[in-house]
C-alpha cells in the first residue's frame, strides 16, 4: 500500500484526529468561560493565557491516576466502553465537512445523515453501558436514565434532522450544507429552535442534565470510573457535545461555507466553520445556564407529549415551505 | 404544560451578567480590607500585664499557657489552638492584649504560631522583622526559644 | 402568671388534683409541675384535648443521683409547661407518649442514648445519637458515667455485609444516601428503600457528627460555656449564644441594658438573613440550578461584611455575653449597613420575581414533598418548616425576647407545605429581617451595653426559646451554685424537624428526595451536638 501523505495528514492532524482534539479543548474552554461569566466569576485562569490549557490540563492529571476496577463488573465492557464511545463519536465526526470537504475526501454518500445520527445513538448506548457494566447502584440509576432520555429523544432529532433534508431535497451532510446559500435556520427557524432544545437533551445539559444530577446519584454512570478510563469518558461527552454543535451548523446554519477573501477557501471554510461551532456552543451554554433540572418524568413528558408532536407539524410545515421556496434552493 | 409559560428573570439576568466584572476579588493580589477592630493576631504587651492568669483561666479553648518569664509568670498563646474569641482580652484587668487586623497566619512552621511573652530588647527585633506575612523573625526566635 | 397560664393550671388541677406533686414558677411565666411517673401521660391528653396544636418542645433529662429527673416541656395554648417527673436509677422505665404525639419519638430515644431510660411501648428503641458501638450500659450524661479510654470499651459490630447493604428486597433497591454523599454537606445516613423511582420506605440514622456538647458544657465555666455553644453550630451561632445567655439570666435575675437588646436583635437577624440566603443558593444547588447558587452566595458577601464590621469576625460573631453584647457599634458605620442593606432589598425582590416565575424551578419545588398541616402538628416540626404548612408559629411573637416585643414586623405564612412555599417563606423572611434590622439601627437606645455579672451563678434553673433562622431553638440549664453548670440541655430545630423528612419523602419520587430534603433546611452538626 503506497503511504499516501495527504490522506494521512488529513486523517491524523487536519481536519483529522489532532484537529478534532484540540477543537475539543477549545470548546470545552469556551464553555466554562461563557458559564463563569453569566455566573458572575473568573472561570479558568491561570492554566495558560486567560486559562485556554485548562481543559488540556484536566485530561492530563486523569490519565495520570490510578485507574480501579472493581471486581464485581463486567471487565470487558466496563474496561473498553468509554474508550469505544469516544472513537465512535470521533467518527461519526469523519463525516461531516470540516473545511469544505469530509476528513476522508470524497467519503460523503447518499444516507450519511442516517448513518451519522445512527452513530450517535451507538456512541450514546456504549455511554449506558458503561453506567451498567458498574454494578453499583448510583451507575445503574443513571445508566437507566440515559438509556431513557436518549432513546427517547432520538425521535425528535430525527425527524428535525429530516427537515434539512427536505429542504435540500438529499439525504447526503455534504450536499445538504452546499445547498445552503441561505441558511436554512431562518427559512425554518421553528425547527433549528426545537432542534436545539432536543439537541439540549441529547447531549445531557440542563435543564435536562438529569443523567449526571450530582446531587442526587453522586456522578451517574461516572461512578466507579477512575484515572485513564474517566479521562476518556469526559472526552467522550465533550466530543459529543461538538458533535452535537457541527451537526446543528451543518443542517441548520449552512456548514463551514461563508464569505471567502483573498483567495484560500480551505483557510477561510476553517475559520466559519469555528467560528459557527461556537456560535451554537453558546448558545447551548446560555440554555444550560438559565435553567434548573428538571425531573426524569418531566424530562419525558416534554419528549412524548411537546416535541414529538410538535416535531411532526414541523415536518408537515417544512414540507410547504419547501414545495414554495423551490426556486430557492439550490 | 398548556399553561403559558412565563418568562423567567434569569434569561436576561445572566446575559447583563456576561458584559459585568466578575465578582471574585484576585487573592493573594489583592488583599482584603478589614475593619480597625478586626480580631486578627493577638498583640500583647509585656509591660502592662501583672501575671495574674485570668487569660489562661478564662480561655474557652485552654490556648493560653502562663509561662515563667524573668522569675513572674507571663501568658504564652498558642495561636494553632486559639479560636480568636478574645475573652483574654476581656477577662485581662490591664488591657495587656490587644486586636490587630492581622489574619494571615497559615505557615508550615508550627513555631510561628506562638506568641511568645517577650521582653524588650527581642521585641524591638522582632518588630524590625514582622514583615506582615507568617514566616516573620518571631518564627526563627520561637524556634530557637522553643527547643527543649 | 398571665390569664394563659392561670387556665392551664387550672384545667390540670382540676383533673388531675392530689395527683400533682408540686408547682414551681422558677421564671415569670413558666410553670413546672412535678408529678408521679405515669401522670405524665394524663397530663398530656388534658393538654391535647384543650388545645390541638399541643406540641413537644424537648424532652430533658437530668440526673439528680439517686433518681433521673424527665422534665417535657411542652408548648399549648400559647405557653410552655413543664412536667416533670422522677424514675429511680436502677429501674428507669417510663411510659412512652409517642400514641399521644408522634413528635416525641426522637426525643425519647435520645434520653434512652444517653441517659439509660427505657420508654414502654416506643415503636422504634433503636440507638440514635450514639454510635453502633458504643458499649452498650455506659450513658454518658449520668454524673457517674466513666468515658476515659472509651476506645477500649468499644463494642463489637459487624458492619453490615454487602449483601445487606445494597440488596434488592423483591422489587426495592436500597439506594443509600449518606454518610457521604455529594447531596449532604455534613454526614448522616438515609437508607431509601425505591421501587423504580419511588420511594417506598425511609430509614434515618443520625449522630454521625455527635460531640457530646451538653456533657463538655458541665466540665467548663459558664463564661466559657457561651463559645462552645456558639460553635455547635456554624450558620446559626448567633442564636445559640442568645439561648444560652438568656438561659442564664433569667436564673441570675439580671436584666439586659435596652442597648444590649437592640444589638442583640441585629445581630440575630443578620444570622438569620445570611442563613437563609445559604439555603436558598444550596437549595438552587440541589434543583441543578448553579446560576442561582453563584448569585445567591454573591449577594451574600455584603451580610458577612456587615457582621465583620460590627464584630469583627465574618461568620462566628462571639458577640453576646452574659450580661449584654461584647462591643458597641460606632454611629459613622451605621450609614455603610444601611446602604448595604439596601442594595440586598433590591436584590432580594429579584429573587422573589424568580421564584414565582422560573418555569423549571417551579416544576421542581411546587407540589413536591408536601408537608400537611395535620401532620405539622403531630410531628412538632418549628421554624420555616411548620409556617410553609400554615402554622403559625414564631417564638419572636410568642416569646418576644430581646428586642423583638418593640419592633413591628410580620410573621410570614404559606398554605401549600410543599417544598416551594417552605422556600418562599425563607425568603420573604430576609426582606422581614432587612426592615427590623433598619428599625434596629434608627432607634438604637443609648447607654450601657453590658452590665458585670458575677461569674458564680446562683442554684436554679431556667428554659428560654429563641427563633433561630432554622426554628425554635430551646434551652434548659440548671445550675447548682459553683461556677460550672449542673446540666446544659439544648434541642436544635433541626432535631424536630428531622423527623418529617421520612413522611415527605415517602411515596415521592427519588428526584424530589434532595429538594424536598434541602427544604427542610437540615443543619446536621446541630442535630447531632
Amino acid at each position: 500500500m503506497s503511504l499516501d501523505l495527504a490522506f494521512i495528514f488529513r486523517v491524523l492532524i487536519f481536519p483529522g484526529f489532532a484537529f478534532i482534539f484540540s477543537l475539543t479543548m477549545f470548546c470545552d474552554w469556551v464553555e466554562r468561560k461563557i458559564e463563569a461569566r453569566m455566573q458572575n466569576r473568573m472561570g479558568p485562569t491561570y492554566t495558560g493565557p486567560a486559562g485556554i490549557l485548562q481543559p488540556f490540563a484536566d485530561f492530563v492529571k486523569l490519565l495520570a491516576k490510578e485507574d480501579i476496577v472493581p471486581s464485581d463488573t463486567k471487565s470487558v465492557v466496563f474496561k473498553f466502553a468509554p474508550v469505544l464511545s469516544f472513537s465512535i463519536f470521533v467518527f461519526a465526526l469523519f463525516f461531516l465537512p470540516i473545511d469544505g470537504a469530509n476528513v476522508v475526501l470524497n467519503s460523503g454518500f447518499e444516507g450519511d445523515l442516517i448513518f451519522v445520527l445512527a452513530l450517535v445513538s451507538v456512541a450514546n448506548f456504549f455511554l449506558f453501558l458503561s453506567g451498567w457494566s458498574s454494578t453499583n447502584p448510583y451507575s445503574a440509576i443513571g445508566a437507566t436514565r440515559v438509556l431513557t432520555q436518549f432513546l427517547g429523544y432520538d425521535i425528535p432529532l430525527f425527524i428535525f434532522a429530516l427537515t434539512s433534508a427536505f429542504l435540500a431535497n438529499d439525504l447526503s451532510i455534504s450536499t445538504i450544507s452546499a445547498s445552503q446559500p441561505v441558511p436554512f435556520a431562518l427559512l425554518v427557524p421553528w425547527a433549528f429552535v426545537l432542534f436545539i432544545i432536543t439537541l439540549q437533551a441529547e447531549l445531557e445539559k440542563d435543564p435536562f442534565d438529569v443523567p449526571h444530577a450530582e446531587t442526587e446519584i453522586v456522578a451517574g454512570y461516572e461512578t466507579e470510573y477512575s484515572g485513564r478510563r474517566l479521562a476518556f469518558l469526559k472526552l467522550a461527552k465533550d466530543v459529543q457535545i461538538v458533535l452535537g454543535a457541527v451537526i446543528v451548523v451543518e443542517l441548520f446554519l449552512s456548514g463551514p461555507y461563508g464569505p471567502v477573501f483573498l483567495g484560500l477557501p480551505a483557510f477561510w471554510y476553517t475559520l466559519w466553520f469555528i467560528l459557527k461551532v461556537l456560535f451554537v456552543v453558546m448558545i447551548t451554554e446560555y440554555l444550560t445556564c438559565v435553567f434548573a433540572r428538571l425531573r426524569i418524568d418531566q424530562v419525558l413528558v416534554i419528549n412524548w407529549r411537546m416535541l414529538i408532536p410538535l416535531s411532526i407539524l414541523s415536518l408537515v410545515a417544512t414540507v410547504a415551505v419547501a414545495f414554495w421556496l423551490n426556486p430557492m434552493v439550490g | 404544560m398548556a399553561k403559558k409559560i412565563k418568562l423567567s428573570p434569569m434569561l436576561k439576568e445572566v446575559l447583563c451578567q456576561i458584559f459585568r466584572k466578575p465578582a471574585t476579588r484576585k487573592y493573594p493580589e489583592v488583599k482584603p480590607k478589614v475593619p480597625d477592630d478586626f480580631r486578627g493576631r493577638q498583640i500583647f504587651d509585656i509591660d502592662l500585664c501583672i501575671g495574674c492568669g485570668l487569660c489562661a483561666r478564662d480561655c474557652p479553648a485552654e490556648a493560653i499557657e502562663m509561662v515563667d518569664v524573668e522569675e513572674k509568670k507571663k501568658p504564652l498563646f498558642h495561636l494553632d489552638l486559639c479560636i480568636f474569641c478574645y475573652q483574654c482580652a476581656e477577662s485581662c484587668p490591664r488591657n495587656a492584649i490587644k486586636t490587630s487586623k492581622f489574619f494571615e497566619l497559615a505557615s508550615t512552621n508550627k513555631y510561628d504560631l506562638v506568641i511568645k511573652p517577650q521582653t524588650k530588647s527581642k521585641k524591638e527585633m522582632r518588630r524590625k522583622n514582622d514583615s506582615g506575612t507568617g514566616r516573620s523573625g518571631i518564627g526563627c526566635f520561637g524556634f530557637f526559644g522553643s527547643l527543649p | 402568671m398571665t390569664n394563659v397560664e392561670q387556665n392551664v393550671l387550672t384545667a390540670l388541677s382540676g383533673e388531675l388534683g392530689e395527683k400533682i406533686l408540686k408547682i414551681e414558677t422558677p421564671q415569670p411565666e413558666k410553670i413546672f409541675i412535678r408529678v408521679k411517673a405515669g401522670v405524665h401521660r394524663d397530663a398530656l391528653r388534658i393538654l391535647l384535648s384543650k388545645d390541638e396544636s399541643t406540641g413537644i418542645s424537648a424532652i430533658t433529662g437530668v440526673d439528680l443521683g439517686e433518681t433521673i429527673e424527665l422534665m417535657y416541656h411542652i408548648r399549648t395554648c400559647g405557653t410552655v409547661v413543664t412536667i416533670r417527673t422522677e424514675v429511680p436509677k436502677g429501674e428507669a422505665r417510663i411510659k412512652s407518649i409517642t400514641d399521644l404525639i408522634p413528635g416525641a419519638n426522637f426525643h425519647e430515644r435520645e434520653v434512652a442514648d444517653l441517659f439509660g431510660v427505657t420508654f414502654e411501648g416506643h415503636p422504634n428503641p433503636k440507638r440514635l445519637i450514639l454510635s453502633d458501638d458504643w458499649p452498650k450500659n455506659l450513658f454518658p450524661l449520668r454524673k457517674d458515667a466513666d468515658v476515659t479510654n472509651i476506645e477500649t470499651k468499644a463494642e463489637k459490630v459487624t458492619p453490615p455485609g454487602r449483601d445487606k447493604q445494597s440488596s434488592d428486597i423483591g422489587t426495592l433497591i436500597n439506594v443509600i444516601v449518606g454518610p457521604q454523599h455529594p447531596a449532604l454537606i455534613e454526614p448522616e445516613k438515609f437508607s431509601l428503600k425505591v421501587d423504580g423511582e419511588v420511594v417506598k420506605e425511609v430509614d434515618l440514622r443520625i449522630g454521625y457528627v455527635h460531640r457530646g456538647i451538653e456533657k463538655a458544657a458541665e466540665k467548663r465555666t459558664y463564661l466559657q460555656d457561651i463559645y462552645l455553644v456558639e460553635r455547635i453550630c456554624g450558620i446559626c451561632n448567633a442564636a445559640h449564644a442568645a439561648g444560652f445567655c438568656q438561659t442564664v439570666e433569667a436564673i441570675m435575675g439580671t436584666k439586659v441594658p435596652p442597648r444590649a437588646e437592640y444589638l442583640r436583635t441585629i445581630i440575630l437577624e443578620l444570622n438569620r438573613i445570611h442563613s437563609h440566603m445559604l439555603l436558598l443558593g444550596h437549595a438552587g444547588l440541589e434543583a441543578g440550578y448553579e446560576t442561582f447558587f453563584q448569585y445567591m452566595w454573591r449577594d451574600r458577601e455584603p451580610v458577612m461584611d456587615i457582621m465583620e464590621l460590627l464584630t469583627g469576625n465574618r461568620v462566628i460573631p462571639s458577640f453576646i455575653t452574659i450580661g449584654g453584647v461584647r462591643r458597641d457599634t460606632k454611629e459613622e458605620r451605621i450609614a455603610e449597613i444601611k446602604a448595604k442593606l439596601a442594595t440586598l432589598k433590591k436584590k432580594m425582590s429579584f429573587y422573589k420575581q424568580l421564584l414565582k416565575k422560573d418555569p423549571t424551578l417551579k416544576m421542581r419545588t411546587e407540589n413536591v414533598g408536601i408537608l400537611s398541616r395535620l401532620d405539622a402538628l403531630k410531628l412538632c416540626v418549628v421554624g420555616p418548616v411548620a409556617r410553609g404548612s400554615d402554622v403559625k408559629m414564631d417564638v419572636r411573637k410568642d416569646e418576644p425576647y430581646a428586642a423583638y416585643g418593640e419592633i413591628p414586623f410580620k410573621m410570614i405564612t404559606y398554605s401549600e407545605g410543599d417544598s416551594w412555599a417552605r422556600l418562599m417563606v425563607r425568603l420573604d423572611e430576609v426582606s422581614e429581617s432587612i426592615g427590623i434590622i433598619n428599625f434596629a439601627l434608627d432607634n438604637l437606645p443609648t447607654g450601657p451595653y453590658r452590665v458585670r455579672v458575677s461569674r458564680i451563678v446562683p442554684t436554679g434553673e431556667a428554659i428560654s426559646s429563641v427563633e433561630a433562622p432554622r426554628g425554635e431553638l430551646f434551652y434548659y440549664v440548671k445550675s447548682n451554685g459553683t461556677a460550672y453548670p449542673e446540666r446544659v440541655k439544648v434541642r436544635t430545630p433541626t432535631f424536630s424537624n428531622i423527623p418529617s423528612f421520612a413522611k415527605i419523602a415517602k411515596g415521592g419520587n427519588l428526584a424530589d428526595v434532595p429538594i424536598s430534603f434541602v427544604s427542610l433546611d437540615p443543619c446536621f452538626a446541630c442535630n447531632d451536638r
